[in-house]
């Protein structure tokens, strides 16, 4: 199946950078929420990306026009996905809330209609089954800032049909990402594999061996990594951190997954990393 | 202050060790772990072993070195093993003995230097090495003698982990690595970190961790079958993946 028009429901951190992916490479796209104000705050974040690459002289302000002008803002949910080959769901991550759009969307839309979640923290499966379309119900995992990191896990579940994988694998080129398949299971690959990388750096301040600054500062100089485990936490937030290595520990149900003391203090005493100045390191 | 260094051993490092230390105007003395010395070692000040990692000859060359060396010298090992406090215990001068793991730079050319401290290792030991890295200008880091270090110790986690997904199918080798590149930015990927390193040494490092710090760091089976077959990586052409 060809999809021609996307709907991208929630236009929140990732909806709004999905959305924009998806007219740059020329396609309709419809981007709803529940409030205009939050369509109008997505469709702003768009505005604002599309005039810095202007300003770069990576596009031209005739381009950049364009993009806008293939992106519907909408509040109304039948109307944005009565007549889309692709539904991309980037609402709040509650897997309650998820079901229940679920539910509603398999109602309105056409039965061809791919379904796609951008969950990177719910079970693909469980949400599939509320639908009366598993066989196209299918994960497309994104990553933040959307516009500019390369990478999606595309996520199938026990009955996603080989034509569904097919059909997001070919569009996540189209798009210009690169698509990496997993089967459904909890944080899928990479924030699994994240997970292992983070606690490991965590424990091991916990058990005294070594200092934040000293972890960090290996793993940076030997193997270029980017950020060490400590500084990814103090950016994403420790609250976000414990909430995932939460979830990891109590779905996976093993030891390498247990929330690091260290991460949980820091929770407790609100420091939560740059968002409030402080974390493992202090940020003016 | 360390002006003098003698380097035990041979191979890569000794020689970028040799051109390194050249270069930052020290003294440098090499010599072959096999060879004959003493009077080549009497001036020292630094002593790195660089011998083959094995707990016997290490302790050969240490107990060598703290019998020839003058009292103050310091007595440096490259192992990457928590060998630190047991070659401590072979000498008359356990203060003096520190780890220096040297990890070169996969990409580029330059060392990560994981300084590791024995039990009894003194503080002036550590000021003394410290400052020689410093003037050698070589980016170290602190931590206590344990198994697998920093690096080790994450990286042969990772590998462990994505053993476990790849054999239980959740996603193909090539997909896991790529995914982690093209993500989240790794340098590379869980399989081709255990190539480069090693599928025997990441199962070495697993067994060793499992031993002293838990049942958690179990080696995944398929890391196991990989060294029965002789798939070490890219030392033997074949590893997770096939090298011509």
């Amino acid at each position: 199946m060809e999809i021609k028009k996307i709907a991208v429901l929630g236009a929140g951190v990732m909806g709004h950078g999905i959305a924009q992916v998806c007219a740059q490479a020329g396609y309709q796209v419809n981007l709803r929420d529940i409030k205009d104000e939050f369509v109008q705050s997505g469709i702003g974040k768009i505005r604002k990306f599309l005039s810095g690459s202007v300003e770069k002289q990576k596009i031209t302000q005739a381009e950049a026009d364009a993009v806008v002008s293939r992106i519907k803002g909408l509040t109304d949910l039948k109307e944005a996905v009565l007549d889309v080959d692709l539904v991309i769901e980037a609402i709040v991550e509650d897997i309650d809330v998820k079901k229940e759009m679920y539910k509603e969307l398999d109602q309105i839309c056409r039965p061809d209609t791919i379904f796609a979640s951008n969950t990177s923290a719910q079970s693909i499966t469980e949400m599939a089954m509320v639908t009366k379309r598993p066989e196209k119900f299918i994960g497309m995992h994104w990553f933040n800032p959307a516009q500019l990191m390369r990478g999606v896990e595309v996520v199938v579940h026990a009955k996603t049909s080989g034509k569904t994988r097919d059909t997001i694998v070919d569009l996540c080129k189209k798009l210009g990402k690169e698509p990496g398949v997993c089967q459904d299971s909890p944080g899928f690959v990479v924030n699994r594999l994240l997970q292992i990388w983070y606690n490991e750096g965590l424990n091991m301040y916990d058990e005294g061996i070594t200092e934040p600054i000293d972890i960090d500062t290996a793993l940076k100089v030997a193997y270029n990594f980017r950020m060490g485990p400590f500084e990814l936490r103090d950016l994403v937030g420790m609250d976000i951190g414990y909430a995932s290595t939460t979830t990891h520990y109590r779905e996976l149900m093993r030891e390498q997954f247990r929330p690091p003391r260290c991460l949980i203090m820091k929770v407790k005493a609100g420091d939560l990393g740059r968002k409030t100045g402080k974390g493992f390191y202090e940020y003016k | 202050m360390i002006r003098v260094v003698s380097i035990i051993g041979g191979g890569e490092l000794t020689d970028d060790l040799k051109e390194i230390l050249g270069k930052a105007q020290f003294k440098v003395v090499a010599v072959g772990w096999k060879q004959e010395y003493g009077k080549q070692v009497e001036e020292t000040d630094l002593v790195i072993e660089v011998a083959p990692e094995d707990f016997a000859i290490k302790k050969k060359v240490i107990k060598k070195c703290d019998s020839k060396c003058p009292k103050k010298a310091i007595l440096a090992t490259t192992s990457s093993n928590p060998w630190i406090t047991r070659l401590a215990g072979e000498t008359k001068r356990p203060e003096k003995v520190v780890g220096l793991n040297f990890t070169k730079n996969p990409f580029e050319d330059k060392y990560l230097v994981q300084m590791a401290r024995g039990l009894q290792t003194s503080e002036e030991t550590l000021r003394a090495v410290k400052g020689f890295l410093a003037e050698a200008g070589i980016t170290a880091v602190n931590l206590q003698e344990t198994p697998g270090f920093i690096l080790d110790r994450v990286i042969a986690s990772v590998v462990n982990e994505a053993a476990v997904m790849y054999s239980s199918k959740l996603a193909t080798k090539e997909d896991i690595d790529k995914m982690m590149k093209v993500c989240v930015n790794w340098p590379m990927g869980p399989f081709e970190f255990a190539d480069n390193m090693g599928v025997d040494r990441v199962v070495e490092i697993l067994d060793l961790m499992t031993e002293q710090l838990g049942p958690k760091f179990q080696p995944c089976f398929l890391l196991r079958r990989m060294v029965d077959a002789g798939w070490l990586g890219k030392k033997t052409g074949r590893g997770f993946y096939v090298y011509s």
